[in-house]
């Protein structure tokens, strides 16, 4: 299969749209950082939603004009309530007014729905959202708003900023905070309403917050804040993508978890290599015993559990199994051994008779003579009977499993856990010793630093 | 409005408890169970469902409103499968013997129906979505409304022995009614025996084997989950290769994936009714069947007239 050329037509267009999304979110996640109101993104949005099941609820369709306007009004509603909540930030967290705003939208939107049952597709939409299946015309509106709203901010960046910076308002009469506060708001309630309905409010909220986080990692100047943020959101984005594509994952999840792990990426390289080299060794020092004394540590949890629970999930112990090849049948004896791989093997077999009926059935719908009800029925018994010869077939299993895992509780974990805490004694003696012989001023400017 | 309809009915429901000796109540979980209920049972039974037209009963969340529904309930008739599991809860709140499993006001509509997809998991599948026993959506075969019809008339005879015959006669009313119109949907599908089709939800298994259509793909992997770009590529390449006609969704899932195949593809997206109310033109059991059959003919028609 011509994999990559496949992989590009599709991805292309989602991926100019995360651009053009990353382009004005990471933007705007300066600005929303910097105030310290993250989850505004998403009490805006959920206000447009619920503008839009109002529109739906009165006969309007979504996408109309009317439906437009609906949810620009309850948008510019929210955007008014942020804007005159400011002054209460003194005395409560602004975040707490938007938190309640976001509870209080979603739970109108629901009650609205309830009386239009229809216009819930709308709302699963909203929260849903697919980057992979948006078209030319859709990217192009986007472009042209984004370009229109960051055009905006550009001339009025100096109060924009301004009011978003720590020192706050001061200076400027109480008109004209408000007026600008609600042009940032509006434009940004704007900017998630459209962009929710298409990429679903997770992967926003991320493009939103993890980018401008990034380049916060880095710099405080506002000019390389933004460059390293869109490149790394950039980056993530086609990340994100690419490995949807490859494991045949969904794509939004997947690139909020590509947007994380560059995070996790910028904050070990700040750690490690944005650093000289002396502190860069001693760190790397430190992140090394610390990772011994955790790996030891999940050991000694992991024997400890197998001992007093060997037939409970065992996630540490089924790892090592996969991947020596070493399963619970090493610890059985060999008709038990075979009484488990044959248990195996019937599993598969019954399932791919279930398979087999169901493939026949499924042919015999459109093509060759229709069965009767009475062979469907057949069939249907015929599928009951081996799944639930599956089922015993894993009954047998797991009585065999947890027999090897009775004895592996000996045989394994009583040496893992002596050698876990041996290795807990050594490791952290041997790491305390070395590093009051090896010099106390890197700790301490380290501590001071971090 | 709602409410309005509701006092109609409470009114509708003293008026009949007058003059007639007891109107039954029937409770159905979902409209086209109400809609079968309704044609057997005739002007003898007041009949209320609890998912709303148009709602995804497999989402459905209950509301204190449906305990009331319940409580005077006579007689209850639900999916099974898992398909209203929900029902469960909200009758042992209600604490009535008689409605729940085995009771005599109790009516599973899938005893008998020969099910397709038969799976060996628990009875919901992780997302809450039950196909975990058996495909759920077996009201969306015509024929099988025989059977249905069949157990709903033997248990209102149950709770109303009196009425025997007006019951029999309606039912046999309805299916004289089914058949002729079954002659006529399957006549107008019969050009297109083996047309291909993919689906937004595996929501079609039965009616495709009625009307032996082919519904070789689904856009939502597993349910409530948002398709991968790897999963609509291989639907994309498997519908060229089996030249699939058109896209059927479901009014209640989101649209832009099912356009954006329809799209790709250069096929129609039809919206079709998966339940009685689900689209304006499904006013009852019959019409749904009209609307769809009708639905799925006239795209494939103009694809090759
Ligand atoms: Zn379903």
């Amino acid at each position: 299969m011509s994999g990559i050329s496949e992989m590009l037509t599709f991805l292309a267009l989602p991926f100019i749209a995360s651009v053009v999304f990353v382009l004005i979110h990471a933007y705007l996640g300066v600005h929303v950082l910097r105030r310290k109101i993250v989850f505004a993104d998403l009490a805006l949005a959920q206000l447009s939603a619920l503008g839009a099941s109002v529109a739906f609820a009165n006969g309007y369709d979504v996408t109309s004009p009317a439906g437009f306007a609906y949810a620009f009004v309850f948008t510019a509603i929210g955007a008014a309530l942020l804007t005159l909540t400011r002054n209460l930030a003194r005395s409560v967290s602004q975040e707490a007014v938007v938190g309640i705003l976001y509870v209080v939208a979603t739970a109108a939107t629901i009650l609205v729905v309830d009386r239009s049952p229809l216009g819930a597709e709308h709302v699963k939409k909203i929260l849903v959202g697919n980057i992979v299946t948006v078209d030319v015309a859709v990217i192009a509106k986007f472009a042209a708003l984004y370009a229109v709203i960051g055009l905006l901010h550009w001339w009025v960046r100096r109060p924009l900023l301004s009011l978003s910076s720590e020192r706050g308002p001061e200076g400027r009469s109480r008109l004209e905070v408000w007026s600008w506060d609600f042009v940032f708001y509006l434009s940004f309630g704007i900017v998630v309403t459209s962009s929710v309905a298409t990429a679903g409010v997770l992967l926003v909220f991320s493009l939103l917050i993890v980018p401008a986080v990034i380049g916060f990692t880095f710099s405080d100047k506002l000019s390389f804040v933004l460059l390293i943020a869109w490149s790394a959101g950039i980056a993530a984005s086609a990340a994100g993508l690419a490995c949807s594509y490859a494991f045949d994952l969904p794509t939004g999840a997947t690139m909020v978890t590509a947007l994380a792990g560059f995070l996790v990426l910028a904050s070990l390289s700040k750690v490690f290599i944005v650093v000289d080299a002396e502190r860069r060794r001693a760190r790397l020092q430190r992140a090394a015993q610390t990772a011994v004394v955790a790996a030891f540590v999940c050991i000694l949890v992991s024997s400890m559990w197998l001992i007093i629970n060997p037939s409970g999930d065992q996630p540490l112990l089924a790892l090592l199994e996969r991947a020596t090849g070493l399963g619970s049948a090493t610890f059985l004896s060999s008709s038990e051994g075979d009484t488990y791989e044959s248990a195996a093997r019937d599993i598969v077999r019954f399932q791919d008779e279930v398979d087999r009926l169901d493939a026949m059935e499924k042919s015999a719908r459109y093509q060759g003579p229709p069965l009767a009800d009475d062979e469907i029925r057949r069939i249907a018994s015929y599928q009951q009977t081996f799944n639930e010869m599956t089922r015993g077939e894993q009954f047998v299993r797991n009585v065999l499993q947890t027999k090897a895992r009775t004895r592996e509780r000996w045989i394994i974990g009583l040496p893992a856990a002596i050698i876990a805490i041996a290795g807990l004694g050594l490791s952290t003696r041997w790491f305390s010793r070395r590093r009051r012989g090896e010099g106390d001023d890197h700790s301490t400017y380290d501590s001071a630093e971090v | 409005m709602r409410a309005g309809l509701r006092s109609l009915v409470i009114a509708a429901a003293l008026l009949a408890a007058a003059s007639a000796s007891a109107a039954l109540r029937v409770v159905a979980t979902t409209t086209d169970l109400a809609a079968l209920t309704t044609a057997v049972g005739g002007d003898l039974v007041i009949v209320e469902s609890i998912v709303p037209a148009g709602i995804d009963a497999e989402a459905f969340e209950s509301r204190p409103g449906d305990l009331d529904k319940l409580r005077q309930a006579d007689l209850v008739v639900r999916i099974g499968l898992g398909y209203d599991f929900w029902l469960d809860a909200l009758v042992v709140r209600v604490g009535n013997k008689r409605i729940m499993r085995g009771g005599d006001a109790y009516v599973d509509a899938s005893a008998g129906i020969p099910l397709l997809e038969i799976r060996g998991q628990g009875v919901v599948n992780e997302g809450g979505h039950a196909h975990g026993v058996g495909n759920p959506h077996y009201w969306l075969d015509p024929e099988y409304a025989i059977i249905i019809t069949a157990s709903i008339a033997e248990a209102l005879v149950r709770r109303a022995p009196e009425h025997r015959d007006r019951i029999v006669a309606n039912r046999e009313r309805f299916l004289a009614e089914l058949r002729t119109r079954l002659q006529k949907w399957s006549e107008a599908l019969a050009p297109y025996a083996g047309a291909t089709f993919i689906a937004y939800h595996n929501s079609w298994p039965y009616f495709a084997r009625r009307f032996r259509l082919n519904v070789v793909g689904y856009i939502e992997p597993k349910e409530g989950v948002a398709p991968s770009p790897a999963h609509l590529a291989r639907l994309i390449s498997l519908a060229r290769t089996s030249q699939v006609k058109a896209i059927l969704h479901e009014p209640y899932e989101p649209e832009e994936t099912s356009r954006f195949m329809a799209q790709k593809l250069g096929v129609p997206m039809l919206k079709l009714a998966i339940s009685v109310g689900s689209m304006p033109d499904a006013r009852d059991y019959l019409a749904l069947f009209d609307y769809n059959v009708a639905t799925v003919a006239n795209a494939l028609r103009a694809r090759n007239p």
